[in-house]
């Protein structure tokens, strides 16, 4: 196979710009990392080709940088710019500023994005395509119409039309919190988005969050790749997603498919995009937006319809076809993803930059990371906590979440408080287990989360201490004296007495040694 | 040596329930493999001599081994901090301050937010520990923070 470009540059840092060139390395293609000074000596940077330094550590004068992405892109002699997700994919100015530059952006047309990057150009083109949108406003908070909310009753969500992963969105419970909601959502999206335009719609609860997974190419094919469940989320933004969607009807999933399939072609749409929905206990299905580029939770599509999105995505931005197998493609099996995030989701899941410590990923059988750090690496806290995505596939749900758990065991992260506790956590609750949870679950059932060191966890962590220092030799503690900063905790010699201890049991256990 | 040592998970003794053994450790990385029977537990293993983080099921747990010596001392140590609590409040995480809520010579009340730091593009407020009066505010907008930079001076309120 001829590779569909010689060389592309990566716009995006962390776990998705790898995760884009293994499929440049796939495909044969050169690929050029982009780096701010914070990145000199980050993961994704090692794993293109080459680098190029696009600016300082503030991603508006780096990352979000669209001439310095630019310009980096044509130093190289890239032919072709792949956004990831975040920063400048969902940005129509900067696709336009690629195709401009004679370059080309892997994603859709600019004018497909100026039609479906704004939420409520969005919610416009689904209700003219005859699909059911969320109930609420089709222009600005500031447009409505008297008495046209109140007709639409509480509780509401204010959100940002320019808005993403959770930013500029407000719960309102009573007509009396309204106005200071939109001015609060009004000011978010400013700050965010550079745009305050916001919206509102009825909050739809108790519901799921589902969404179809589509790759078109530049020929009118589209294939619908079936849909992800992302139901367990904090602060709107998703934790673990999977697919497909548990406990759903089949003419619901059909549905999704027919609903998504029509949005798309109401847009001159090519490449890989999400279309959102929200599903209530009635399985009534509600479009919340379009999402034109890669998504976070992508590999799980990807291990159950074994379609390589990314590749995809890729040829389909020089031009080729999508394939008969990929037009064709149905679900095999069930895959979950976790979000190992750098978070504290016992501090109400805030963010804990710092110096990660020991990495240790589970591997074998249905296991699949997709990670963008490594041990003793200082955490930068100008961008997003995202650390790795642990992903399993099995041949059905209840095998995948077995799998799941005993991959979260083989998993080790020191240095910081990470999402891994949560998780853990997670795939024992009868809830999560039979997939009966819904956008509720996080708070409800997590709220604050159950104590540190409840029932095995404390009596477990004590006696590592107590083994410890019962192996410790008397006199000086000189050999831990290194010790105290995190990441490095235990002297190297690898001739302590406790490993010793443990070598002298496994040859009493194994007497042929 | 060992048997004077009491183990603490916050304020509260621990009696290491007998059985566990240390089946292996990395020590290069912190890992070790906590085992009884037939349970294991994969852990990371940070910090040290005495104060312990020992990370079990993605769960980040404080243990602290200490003798009845170092017991005393820190004994003492948080008598003199609960009397008056702490006069410096310091950056829980680095980040860039966003907001400074407060000025010299403000009365503050136990968990009035002080400062605002984002990191990782979210904000966190930095509350106060205590009652008191801003004596210094050590920060500006737009400042880049390291964890454990002083924050705010906080002085007793007036009797």
């Amino acid at each position: 196979m001829t590779p569909p470009f010689r060389r592309i540059l990566v716009a995006n840092r962390g776990e998705i710009a790898i995760r884009v060139m293994r499929a440049c390395r796939e495909l044969g293609i050169e690929s050029v990392a982009v780096f701010s000074d914070a990145d000199r000596d980050a993961p994704h940077v090692r794993a293109a080709d080459r680098a190029e330094w696009i600016g300082p550590t503030p991603a508006t004068e780096s990352y979000l940088d669209v001439e310095a992405v630019i310009g980096a892109a044509r130093r190289v002699g890239a032919e072709a710019i792949h956004p990831g997700y975040g920063f400048l994919s969902e940005s129509a100015a900067f696709a336009r500023a690629v195709e401009d530059a004679g370059l080309v952006f892997v994603g859709p047309p600019a004018e497909t994005m100026e039609g479906l990057g704004d939420k409520l150009a969005a919610r416009r083109t689904a209700v003219a395509a005859g699909v059911a949108v969320t109930p609420g406003l089709l222009v600005a908070a500031g447009e409505a119409r008297d008495g046209e909310l109140d007709a639409l009753g509480y509780p509401l969500l204010v959100k940002a039309a320019a808005g993403g992963g959770g930013r500029g969105v407000r719960r309102v419970d009573g007509r009396d919190e309204l106005a200071d909601a939109v001015d609060a959502a009004r000011r978010e999206a400013e700050a965010a988005f550079g745009d305050g335009t916001v919206y509102i719609e009825k909050l739809i609860a108790p519901a799921r969050h589902v969404e179809v997974q589509l790759l078109g190419d530049r020929h009118g094919n589209l294939a619908v790749l079936g849909e992800r469940d992302c139901s367990v989320q904090r602060r709107h933004q998703k934790l673990v997603e999977e697919a497909p969607a548990p406990r759903l009807r089949p003419e619901t999933r059909d549905g999704l498919a027919a609903d998504a399939r029509r949005v798309a072609e109401a847009v001159a749409f090519h490449s890989a995009a999400t279309v959102e929905f929200l599903v209530d206990a009635d399985e009534n299905r509600w479009f919340l937006e379009m999402n034109t580029r890669l998504q976070v939770e992508h590999g799980v599509t990807e291990l159950v319809s074994g379609v390589d999105i990314v590749a995809w995505q890729i040829r389909v931005a020089a031009g080729e076809r999508l394939s008969d197998e990929v037009l064709a493609a149905t679900p095999r099996g069930h895959a979950i993803q976790v979000r190992l995030y750098a978070e504290d989701p016992w501090n109400g899941f805030a963010p804990m930059p710092g110096r990660l410590g020991a990495w240790t990923m589970p591997d074998g059988p249905g296991i699949r990371v997709d990670g963008g750090v490594e041990a003793g690496l200082e955490l930068p806290t100008a961008y997003d906590a995202l650390l790795a995505k642990l992903m399993v596939h099995a041949p059905d749900r209840d095998a995948a979440v077995t799998r799941l758990r005993r991959a979260l065991d083989e998993t080790a992260i020191g240095g910081v408080p990470t999402t891994l506790g949560f998780h853990r956590w997670l795939v024992d609750q009868p809830d999560f287990i039979e997939g009966r949870h819904d956008l509720r679950f996080v708070a409800t059932t997590w709220g604050s989360g159950p104590p540190l060191a409840d029932g095995d966890a404390g009596q477990a962590a004590a006696a590592v201490v107590q083994a410890l220092g019962a192996a410790r030799p008397p006199g000086p503690m000189a050999g831990v004296a290194g010790s105290a900063q995190a990441g490095v905790p235990l002297p190297v010699d690898g001739q302590r007495p406790w490993t010793r201890q443990a070598r002298a049991e496994a040859v009493e256990r194994d007497p042929e040694q | 040596m060992t048997a004077e040592r009491e183990i603490l998970i916050g304020d509260r003794p621990v009696a290491g329930e007998p059985g566990w053994t240390l089946a292996w450790v990395d020590p290069r990385h912190g890992v070790a493999l906590l085992r009884r029977e037939h349970q294991h537990h994969l852990v990371v293993i940070e910090g040290g001599p005495t104060d312990w983080v020992v990370t079990l099921g993605g769960r980040r747990i404080a243990v602290t081994a200490r003798s009845h010596r170092d017991r005393l001392l820190a004994d003492t140590a948080a008598l003199a901090v609960a009397r008056r609590g702490p006069s410096h409040v310091l950056a829980t995480l680095p980040g860039l301050v966003v907001r400074v809520l407060v000025e010299p010579g403000a009365t503050v009340a136990a968990g009035d937010p002080l400062v605002t730091i984002e990191a990782m593009k979210m904000q966190n407020e930095i509350r106060a520990p205590r009652d008191g009066r801003v004596s210094e505010v050590a920060v500006a907008p737009g400042q880049a923070i390291a964890t454990g930079a002083l924050l705010v001076r906080l002085a007793d309120l007036d009797p």
